[in-house]
């Protein structure tokens, strides 16, 4: 039920720029290895920049960690690197990114600023919001995860240019819970809808040759006995974001190890202070003073922004030390 | 730990060390900074008389609160940031929740505790639950201490997804309502995303939720305002808010309302004090300790104005009407900054004070060094001479001493509610369902029965609403119905919000007498109570009952059919809002019950024409034609039926509604009436009746006026050529109102054919023709013919014509493509004077574009006379003049001249246009030379962001000015008369950046005298 969304005057944000300058900054290293394009399979290679986008579950994922975690020390040496640009109660029509415009201009802009962070792979969780929309929504939902995944892989490199295309990684979402307050009769019905849109996903993964992580089919076998996969029903509680991790790490052919959350607290921990640093890089505060149309007021100051650059360059630096350290 | 007392003997020191340190933004306007010592800045507040102020807590056990709220054992929970406005890149976020406690009840807080830190901004924090509910810039988070150390060792995102585009916008004002639920807001510029298992939730822009706990049912209350940032609740579960930034002082809220800035809304509901300062915080005056004169009271505070503010609300029709009292507390020091207002657990009134002489981050840098970071206060004000409440721990009553104190004041009965309903159902269940029956028992008329009886049922409603854990045994429908028809209004009207609540459990809906009753059976009558207040609640309780998920058609339609009941009866603005809401949610059950046939009216046409007026249903205007043609419809109905058709009727519709207004048997005032209405229909949505038309022209020369104005407007709108000589004739008739005249020429100017453009030239080049009339032939000339309209006008200019019309007339040709031009070349063959000259220029500036043919023409004859020139040494002796002797009171009566213009695009506090930038706080921010430099030469210095956009749309309008909102098919200008002006994306051809709006030589008439003055005034504003 998006809300109309109030039209902002004086257009886009040089954020999207401005981050994009950053990105030259931080250390990713390596362009990889090349890999045959449109093979839908999940595989992460040497010096992977990897854009993590979606819903709550990639925002939140941010302060957990586990996810990024799991792949990092299941790819020992491989130096992947991680932004995450989860935002709560977001769709593949980005309708969580309108800010002071329609969803349409976020959804610009979102395509602006992964196309700046130069990710070589980008890991897609969407369809769990969209799915409140049923059998009625099924259609536009497929239609508009495709277009979002040729948007996000851009137009077609020219041959030769050097540059390996982006690879794109599709999730389905982690099926609702019967867990207070949801209702088990509710948690079934949403499960059945779930179902139908975690098929669609697995079907644009096969058209648009991009791989799949499937959380609806897989996430609640990776969870301990007598854990609960959620918080309220929806949201992954720490040992459902655990159970994630270790699916994501099978789907890329690289099983979690069972002490995986003690042996990586530390490391974990460097890489939650990385994210909070990149989130106020990209998501600062007081937007609308810094960037948007009273920036005559405080413009001056969105100078401080790129001053996070350094600070995310440096957390980074930390958990790739880490990383290397739990090899 | 032990309050430490402040660091007094530093911090002069400290002030001189900020005070030499370089400054990094310009606003150097506020350098009296006070010494922040409590001791002087209670000296300072001047306290209404029977009370009496004491520092109850200060800094460093706190620092800048932001949200103060009591928990059930009587400590004050505060929560502060020293992070606001704006995270500094590495500075680790460390906000603070603190409790504090007066132990030995002497009204100073004697116990400190942080309860957690490492908080974002905590802008609000409500006790509960085990610990404490805070906002958390995009969380709520729940914060819990399990080992019972007092601090904080759990963290749980209870909610995310709010957005943070503006600091002192994030989600605040977090309070309890008597439902149990957590009701919170979020300021205008915040962009919220919430998932929840039950859906995404969204709220762009300001608004009230309200959110349950314990089953993550979350909810929009109600949408708008700026800065919501009072909420207190009426003992009778009434809702008012005060607004930080909106200016119309107490709003009664309630729930799917729509209020100031509210968007996608046609209609919003207004406060009800239009013209009051921006408040922030609210609270209700109770208790035994204070004098019986307080008691319902609302405190408030003038944050701005450093005031403590009371006003008094007395019922009114669905409502209230609100009252300023005089102030509570006022205080000379700019740093007294009274933010939030709770009464305590001894009946005394707490005030939070954020402490700072900076208010805001829009005008002054986030990073500016006056801004204050580490003090903040907690004042008690007491009443004089009078006992206090005794204080209690509410955690250690039992459930029916609990329930009693349901019936009690302020803190005691939120402290009593919030402990029973943490207990929970299991607990509480069986003493609550005790007294329930009880009470109901105790009906009116019996033995034993107390007035008192309604209130104390309805808490215990409420109590059970709380402990509501979405099991069926969890309501008592039999308590509701008994509520429900309670002999007092203000119980029956709270007990409808109730039904809402379990509606999915309330019998079988829609099940009629035969079963027991539904929500719809126990709703319906209160929309024909007596009370207003009950009819409001009513239709809004059906409204949702009908509009929810999973109500059948039928139901559906049922709670619309009876929504329109309170048609029948009278209505004041809020009631009659409540009922148009109600229409509009429920169109999709009416609406084609209506179509069918099938809807039930009760016989009552007037109903229905509400309700399709109110959903603007253009797919209805068929069936009222129907109706209409039928016959049966008669009298004040008929009229009723005829002006919704004229409204909202097709092409066709229209032409049978015009043939019923040019019917001569038609009476001219009845005629005049649904006309309007056809008029209208035209500008929403362009329709204009089929058929012959030439009937308009009896009409225009009709002997009533207003239907002589009405039929004049639809000639021009709808083209009617025909009308051309009739118009014409009123045009030139000198025996005819000024207005009249106008209207005709205007809508001569829009008619197609050389007859038009013959009686406009007629009336243009005619000697006599009064110069409002010649402005209006003139401007509509332009539109027609350039060649014609640039001549006249020339010769018409160096006749030396009134300021206003030539400002109508320039804006006219400055507003046409290429005619700027026409109109330079006919002037170059033209002698003006020069005042003629500087006036039409101040309209060339205003355009905001480069107009360089006709500003050279115009500058030459202004320059005749000299225009002015101020030599570097009488600006100097401005500035000193302005430095130590200009007279403010004196500026501030020249900004106010009307020919001067300031305040047609300026704002200062509630007055003022919008097209150039605030004023409010202009000596905040400016220097006098700037201001100076700005009033002689608007162009010197634009304000970034009142930069002009110039827009050429297909039909060679040329529209000039600041932009306001842009869609994605609509862009919106604020012209230089302050108007704002809606332009299709799609209609338009060329845009380009333009110049200051702002008309250059304004003040070349004002002495040096008069210039220091109003510089002096402008550069105190805001300090």
């Amino acid at each position: 039920m998006p809300s109309p969304a109030r039209p902002r005057p004086g257009g886009l944000p040089p954020l999207a720029a401005q981050l994009f300058l950053a990105v030259a900054m931080v250390p990713w290293s390596g362009s990889g290895a090349a890999e045959p394009a449109g093979q839908p399979r999940f595989e992460l290679q040497t010096g992977d920049r990897v854009v993590l986008l979606g819903d709550a579950i990639i925002e939140r994922e941010g302060e957990r960690g586990a996810i990024e975690t799991g792949l990092v020390t299941t790819h020992p040496g491989a130096h992947l690197t991680f932004r995450n640009l989860g935002w709560s109660g977001d769709t593949v029509w980005a309708e969580s990114r309108g800010v002071f415009d329609a969803p349409s201009a976020g959804y610009a802009r979102l395509i602006d600023l992964v196309r700046g962070l130069e990710p070589t792979v980008v890991i897609v969780a969407y369809g769990r919001n969209e799915s409140f929309a049923s059998a009625a929504g099924l259609a536009a939902f497929r239609a508009q995860l495709g277009r979002l995944c040729r948007d996000l892989r851009g137009p077609t490199r020219e041959a030769g240019d050097g540059a390996p295309p982006t690879r794109l990684v599709l999730v389905t979402p982690p099926p609702f819970e019967a867990t207070p307050p949801l209702s088990a009769v509710a948690a079934t019905a949403r499960n059945a809808a779930l179902s139908d849109y975690a098929a669609a996903i697995r079907a644009v993964a096969i058209d648009e040759g991009a791989g799949v992580v499937d959380l609806f089919g897989g996430v609640t076998d990776s969870l301990p006995a007598g854990e609960r996969l959620t918080e309220n029903g929806v949201h992954l509680s720490a040992a459902g974001y655990d159970a994630a991790a270790a699916v994501f790490a099978v789907a890329c052919g690289r099983p979690l190890s069972g002490d995986f959350a003690v042996r990586t607290a530390t490391l974990r921990a460097a890489v939650n202070t990385k994210n909070r640093l990149f989130f106020h890089r990209w998501r600062p505060a007081n937007e609308t003073y810094l960037f948007l149309f009273r920036r005559h007021e405080q413009g001056n100051n969105a100078v401080e922004i790129p001053q996070f650059d350094p600070l995310v360059e440096a957390a980074e630096a930390t958990v790739q030390k880490l990383a290397q350290e739990s090899l | 730990m032990p309050l430490a007392s402040p660091l007094r003997a530093l911090l002069p020191a400290l002030l001189v060390v900020a005070a030499l340190s370089p400054v990094a933004s310009a606003q150097r306007a506020l350098t009296d900074i006070p010494v922040p010592d409590p001791a002087a800045e209670l000296a300072a507040m001047e306290v209404a008389e029977g009370y009496e102020v004491n520092l109850f807590a200060a800094d460093p056990a706190i620092c800048k609160p932001l949200q103060i709220n009591f928990d059930p054992r009587g400590r004050l929970w505060v929560s502060s940031s020293s992070v606001y406005p704006q995270l500094r890149p590495g500075e680790i976020p460390d906000d603070t929740v603190t409790v504090l406690d007066d132990t030995d009840g002497d009204g100073v807080a004697d116990v400190s505790q942080v309860f957690a830190s490492g908080l974002h901004m905590p802008t609000a924090v409500l006790p509960g639950d085990g610990g404490c509910y805070v906002a958390n810039a995009t969380e709520m988070l729940h914060l819990a201490d399990t080992d019972g150390d007092g601090r904080a060792d759990t963290r749980r995102t209870v909610l995310s997804g709010f957005g943070t585009e503006d600091t002192h916008h994030l989600i605040h004002t977090f309070r309890w309502g008597v439902d149990s639920r957590l009701y919170f807001n979020q300021s205008i510029y915040i962009h919220s995303h919430v998932e929840t298992p039950f859906g995404v939730h969204r709220l762009n822009g300001g608004g009230m939720w309200r959110f349950r706990p314990s089953t993550l049912d979350l909810a929009v209350f109600a949408r708008g305002w700026v800065n919501p940032w009072g909420h207190a609740i009426d003992p009778w579960g009434r809702s008012l808010v005060t607004d930080g930034a909106g200016g119309e002082g107490i709003n009664l809220g309630f729930p799917g309302a729509a209020y100031f800035t509210a968007i996608g809304t046609p209609r919003i509901l207004h406060g009800m004090n239009p013209g009051s300062p921006k408040l922030c915080g609210l609270e209700i005056l109770s208790g035994a300790h204070l004098p019986a004169d307080a008691h319902g009271v609302l405190v408030t505070h003038d944050f701005r104005a450093n005031r403590v503010c009371r006003y008094r609300l007395t019922e009114s029709g669905s409502g209230f009407e609100s009252e300023k009292l005089p102030d509570l507390i006022r205080s000379s020091r700019v740093d007294f900054r009274p933010i939030d207002v709770k009464m305590g657990p001894d009946g005394a009134i707490y005030i939070a004070d954020w402490y700072n002489p900076i208010i805001q981050h829009g005008e002054v840098d986030f990073r500016d060094d006056r801004r204050d970071r580490m003090h903040g206060r907690i004042w008690r004000v007491a009443a004089q001479g009078r006992a206090l409440v005794p204080r209690f721990d509410a955690t250690t009553l039992s459930n029916g001493e609990l329930i009693d104190l349901l019936m009690a004041d302020g803190w005691a009965r939120d402290a009593a509610r919030r402990v029973l309903v943490e207990r929970g159902l299991a607990e509480v269940g069986p003493d609550l369902d005790a007294c329930s029956s009880a009470a109901r028992r105790a009906a009116p008329g019996t033995a034993g029965y107390h007035p008192a009886l309604e209130r104390r049922c309805l808490e215990l409603l409420w109590l059970r609403q709380g402990l509501d854990d979405g099991s069926s045994a969890a309501i008592d429908g039999t308590l509701l119905a008994r509520v429900l028809g309670s002999p007092d209004p203000h119980a029956r009207a709270a007990a409808a919000r109730v039904v809402v609540d379990w509606a999915d459990r309330l019998g079988r809906a829609g099940a009629g007498p035969a079963g027991s009753p539904g929500p719809i059976d126990l709703l319906a009558p209160t929309v024909d109570d007596d009370a207003p207040a009950v009819r409001l609640e009513g239709v809004r309780a059906l409204a949702a009952v009908g509009a929810r998920v999973g109500a059948s058609p039928a139901d559906s339609n049922r709670a619309a059919a009876l929504a329109l009941h309170v048609v029948d009866h009278p209505r004041d603005d809020a009631l009659d809002y409540a009922v148009w809401l109600a229409a509009r949610e429920l169109q999709g059950a009416w609406l084609p019950a209506v179509l069918a046939g099938s809807f039930d009216d009760g016989g009552k046409l007037a109903r229905v024409l509400f309700a399709i007026r109110a959903a603007e249903a253009t797919a209805a205007s068929g069936w009222m034609i129907d109706r209409w043609r039928s016959g049966a419809v008669t009298g004040t109905e008929l009229d009723m039926l005829i002006d919704a058709i004229a409204l909202l009727g097709d092409a066709g519709h229209q032409q049978s509604v015009f043939g019923f207004v040019s019917d001569p048997a038609t009476p001219a005032v009845r005629a005049a009436t649904v006309l309007g209405q056809q008029v209208e229909a035209h500008r929403k949505r362009r329709v204009v009746p089929e058929g012959d038309l030439k009937g308009l022209t009896r009409l225009v020369a009709s002997r009533e006026p207003a239907l002589a104005a009405a039929a004049i407007d639809a000639a021009g709108l709808w083209q009617v050529a025909e009308a051309a000589d009739g118009l014409g004739e009123i045009a030139a008739d000198p025996g005819r109102d000024l207005a009249v005249r106008q209207g005709a020429i205007r809508a001569l100017g829009n008619l197609p054919g050389s007859a038009a453009h013959e009686s406009l030239a007629r009336v243009a080049g005619a000697a006599a023709t009064p110069e409002p009339v010649l402005a209006a032939a003139l401007s509509a000339l332009v539109g027609r013919s350039l060649i014609d309209a640039s001549a006249l006008t020339a010769a018409w200019l160096a006749t030396g014509p009134g300021d206003g019309a030539i400002h109508e007339v320039m804006r006219a040709f400055l507003g046409a493509r290429g005619a700027a031009d026409r109109l330079a070349q006919a002037l170059s063959t033209t002698t003006l004077a020069p005042a003629t000259a500087r006036t039409a220029l101040q309209d060339v500036t205003a355009a905001g574009r480069p107009e360089p043919g006709l500003t050279a023409v115009l500058e030459g004859a202004a320059a005749a006379a000299g225009g002015r020139t101020m030599t570097a040494e009488e600006r100097a002796w401005i500035l000193a003049r302005v430095a130590l002797g200009a007279n403010a009171g004196r500026g501030r009566e020249l900004y106010r001249r009307e020919n001067l213009r300031c305040v047609a695009c300026h704002r200062i506090d509630r007055e003022g246009g919008r097209v150039g930038p605030n004023l409010t706080a202009i000596g905040s921010a400016a220097q006098p030379d700037y201001l100076l430099d700005s009033l002689l030469d608007p162009a010197k210095n634009v304000k970034e962001g009142y930069g002009s956009l110039v827009v050429v749309t297909a039909d060679g309008q040329v529209t000039s000015g600041i932009p306001v909102s842009r869609s994605d098919t609509e862009l919106v200008l604020r012209d230089s008369l302050d108007k704002e002006v809606r332009l299709q994306l799609a209609d338009i051809e060329e845009q380009a950046p333009g110049t200051s709006l702002m008309p250059a030589g304004l003040v070349d008439g004002l002495p040096a005298e008069d210039l220091a003055d109003l510089v002096r005034y402008l550069s105190a504003l805001g300090r």
